[in-house]
């Protein structure tokens, strides 16, 4: 109920300054791999940057910023779990995988914040996987 | 408001720094590989060979050109057990460097620039 009423808010100070944390640690990531070259890691830095972006576009984003939140979040786990796997150990790639720590934590907070943690993210996914069958059954 | 936009851009400004820290300047042209060493490239994110031919249970010279400025390395690995006998340093160009890499025993081993797995080859120490 709070998620909800917060999102109609006036943003607050901490609020703002957390998202551009979050858009400022994804580009940070989007630059470093795009400067790494290959298929690979430019595709990698695309989607950081597409993210990005769509952590800070109105309009329709807006409205489902909680999915573009998780989207990032599974992006960046998944993104540190591959390094883990394959990835060179060089400084670049520690100064990276700081960066995208940061922007995990950053991003489970503000998902606390925004969407009321877990509980709140369930119940926006209820809600979602409700709404095409809703319309749908209202055409018929 | 106007803090929180300096630390934005302070965060950025960090990773571009980041990214230029590791690039080496021009050393200027590569040395004429001496008898007994390998020599490799890079360029495009690919090796301009596919295989190298060292002489076995001596160390050698590996020249590595890096012709781009993007990070590569030379990394040797026995594909018998996956250790890896040599790492070369990982380095921007376009630059270059003299690995000296330790005696290797007679085989087949594979070599790989560690940042991009997809640039590989395969290295034979008769």
């Amino acid at each position: 109920m709070t998620a909800g009423l917060r999102s109609a808010e006036q943003p607050r100070a901490m609020d703002v300054a957390i998202r551009c944390a979050i858009i400022g640690a994804a580009l940070a990531t989007s630059l470093i791999h795009a400067s790494l070259g290959g298929a690979l890691f430019t595709m990698n830095a695309a989607g950081y940057a597409v993210l990005a972006v769509a952590m800070a576009a109105p309009g329709p984003f807006a409205a489902e910023r909680w999915l573009v939140r998780l989207a990032l979040l599974g992006f960046t786990a998944a993104t540190i779990g591959g390094w883990l796997l394959f990835g060179a150990r060089f400084e670049l790639a520690y100064i990276d995988k700081v960066i995208e720590i940061v922007l995990i934590v950053l991003l489970i907070v503000e998902l606390w914040r925004q969407d009321g943690g877990p509980s709140g993210i369930a119940r926006r996914a209820r809600h979602l996987a409700r709404r095409p069958v809703a319309s749908g059954s209202a055409r018929a | 408001m106007r803090r929180l936009a300096a630390r934005c851009l302070a965060i950025v400004g960090l990773a571009c720094l980041a990214a230029c820290s590791t690039s080496a300047q021009a050393d200027g042209p590569p040395p004429i590989p001496a008898s007994g060493s390998a020599s490799i490239a890079a360029d495009r994110s690919t090796f301009d060979r596919e295989r190298l031919d060292v002489p076995a249970d001596t160390a050698f010279q590996l020249l590595f050109e890096n012709r781009e400025g993007v990070l590569h390395n030379v990394a040797i690995v026995d594909p018998a057990n996956g250790t890896t006998p040599f790492v070369g340093e990982i380095f921007g160009g376009p630059g270059w460097r003299m690995y000296q890499v330790p005696a290797l025993p007679g085989g087949t081993y594979a070599f790989r620039c560690d940042v991009h797995l997809e640039m590989s080859g395969t290295l034979v120490a008769d």
